[in-house]
């Protein structure tokens, strides 16, 4: 119990920013299994991180430039301090998006095989962005780079519900659209419904939502609660109402109660989170196996 | 003589500015009962697509009347990992005609409980999609494209892979909604046979070859030679139509 108290007491927000991200992941994460596209999430996590990274060389500085436009100094706007990171992050992902929702239709190569190439180059242009740095600790660049859910502070913890508020308002309010051309894009434009523009808008929430989660809590732990919430819902739901709501309970209990075990026993949280995911994941397939 | 409703006038269909097919004249009146052959690749379902407005034509013109499409996919094309059931299938046909932030009416529903009703598919309504038989999953996609309420039904290859009486049972089905419903149907299939014995109208389709009009017209073993570069043998049986490849007869 003391274990609990202290951590409740010295990282509120850590707690509070895992069910948020674990939420926002899971929620995405079965879209994203369902359209057969798991490797869009982990492509866009390393794309997000390779905008962090960007970020870094300072080449156009977005901050200094936003802050002309409101006549504020960024000293004194908390939210303008470490805008550049989420800003690439969030470009970097959009264009991904915006490039992957346009290859549906073309020929020459699997969409498997876009998203590999993106993958890599996202992955090698990091190390590039990294090894131009200014600053000179590659490892300490890394840790930046990948985001620690110990870490989440007020201010991400705000983001992080705007993300999920934003996110459950656009598949709310535009959930017919969006379930019918993620069910079956042709039928639906053959019906009125403008498949592009609409998977178009699919992907960007996702690249947002992908992307700024990744920025906080880290790539292993956003790409793992993308997957393993969702597959588990699938697994368990007969029903498409509940595969979200066991997806997204998931989301939501499983990172506080690993962030404990963490803690408690001294591990990475973000590795802890993805592994008790992994193990809950693992029991409910042996249960569905042996039920038949 | 139906009014006419559909209209290609020296049309060249294709993607981007690779033509798949040129010199398409077709007139299509209300209720007329269109089949599509010819070979893979030769262009059908850039036709379909054409026809539907999904992707513009190259060269031509393309008039349309105020027509509202029924569309049946190749029920392959549609493998759902989520559990949706049937109903929620159905439903989805009614997504197009109602706004964003507007809820599902019992109008919606009604019209979802008839279309099921229509196709015989009521009892397995709460069924999960991914668990019923091919032809079962081809009779709730007719479902949700009866659910649009259309003018005009279009089917993309429904028997594909279908055992013997799901498909005449799904045959019989698209002519009872020809007939009762009094829709103007396009019925694409690679299955000569069927398709010149239930359609009245046809459109043989290849890269640089297109013929259109009534069956007993169009439908002779040079035509099918032209389309499909192999030999035909057309023979009235009772009176159906047996069309059979040169090599099969031989062996």
């Amino acid at each position: 119990m003391e274990t609990l108290y202290q951590l409740v007491e010295l990282f509120p927000y850590a707690i509070l920013g895992s069910i948020l991200a674990g939420v926002i992941c899971s929620f995405l994460g079965i879209f994203i299994v369902s359209q057969r596209v798991v490797f869009l999430g982990a492509v866009l996590t390393q794309v997000a991180i390779a905008g962090v990274a960007f970020s870094f060389l300072h080449i156009i500085h977005i901050e200094t430039f936003i802050a002309n436009i409101l006549g504020v100094s960024i000293q004194e706007n908390n939210f303008l301090q470490n805008f550049e990171p989420i800003f690439y992050s969030l470009l970097f992902a959009i264009l991904t998006v915006i490039v992957f929702s346009q290859t549906h239709h073309q020929k020459y190569l699997t969409q498997d095989g876009i998203l590999g190439i993106i993958f890599v180059v996202a992955i090698a242009v990091r190390i590039m962005f990294i090894q131009k740095s200014p600053i000179a600790d590659i490892a300490e660049v890394e840790s930046i780079l990948k985001g620690d859910i110990l870490f989440i502070s007020q201010k991400e913890f705000i983001i992080l519900a705007l993300i999920l508020i934003f996110t459950l308002s656009v598949f709310t309010i535009f959930r017919k659209q969006l379930q019918f051309v993620t069910f079956d894009a042709e039928s639906a434009s053959a019906h009125g419904i403008n498949s592009k523009v609409w998977l178009l808008i699919f992907y960007i929430i996702v690249g947002t939502g992908i992307s700024l989660t990744t920025r906080f809590v880290g790539d292993v732990f956003a790409f793992a609660y993308l997957i393993i919430p969702s597959s588990i819902g699938i697994l368990i739901s007969k029903k498409v109402k509940n595969v979200f709501l066991i997806s997204v309970l998931v989301g939501a209990i499983v990172p506080p109660i690993s962030i404990y075990f963490a803690f408690k026993f001294d591990f990475s949280s973000g590795p802890t989170a993805v592994v008790t995911a992994f193990l809950l994941f693992l029991i409910v397939f042996i249960i569905k196996k042996l039920r038949g | 003589m139906n009014k006419e409703i559909i209209k290609f006038t020296d049309a060249s269909i294709g993607y981007g500015k690779t033509v798949v097919a040129s010199g398409i004249n077709i007139s299509i009146a209300e209720n007329d009962f269109v089949g599509i052959v010819g070979p893979n690749g030769a262009g059908k379902t850039t036709l379909l697509k054409s026809l539907l407005g999904n992707i513009k034509l190259i060269n031509g013109n393309l008039s349309k009347d105020q027509i509202r499409f029924g569309y049946v996919p190749q029920r392959d094309t549609v493998q759902p990992l989520l559990p949706y059931t049937v109903f929620d299938v159905v439903m989805m046909g009614r997504y197009s005609l109602s706004g964003s932030l507007k809820k599902i009416s019992s109008e919606d529903k009604r019209i979802v409980e008839e279309s099921l009703a229509y196709i015989g598919m009521s009892d397995l309504k709460d069924k999960n999609y991914n668990s019923l038989s091919g032809g079962q999953r081809q009779r709730t996609l007719i479902a949700r494209a009866l659910a649009v309420e259309p003018t005009v039904l279009i089917l993309d290859e429904p028997t594909n892979g279908m055992d013997t009486p799901s498909h005449y049972s799904l045959l019989d089905l698209i002519t009872k909604l020809h007939n009762e419903k009094k829709l103007t149907i396009f019925l694409v299939s690679h299955l000569l046979t069927d398709v010149a014995n239930i359609v009245k109208k046809i459109i043989l389709i290849d890269k640089n070859y297109f013929q259109f009009g009534e069956v007993e017209e169009i439908l002779s073993e040079t035509n099918l030679r032209n389309t499909y570069s192999s030999d035909f043998h057309i023979s009235l049986v009772d009176g159906e139509y047996v069309i059979t490849p040169i090599h099969l007869k031989k062996n």
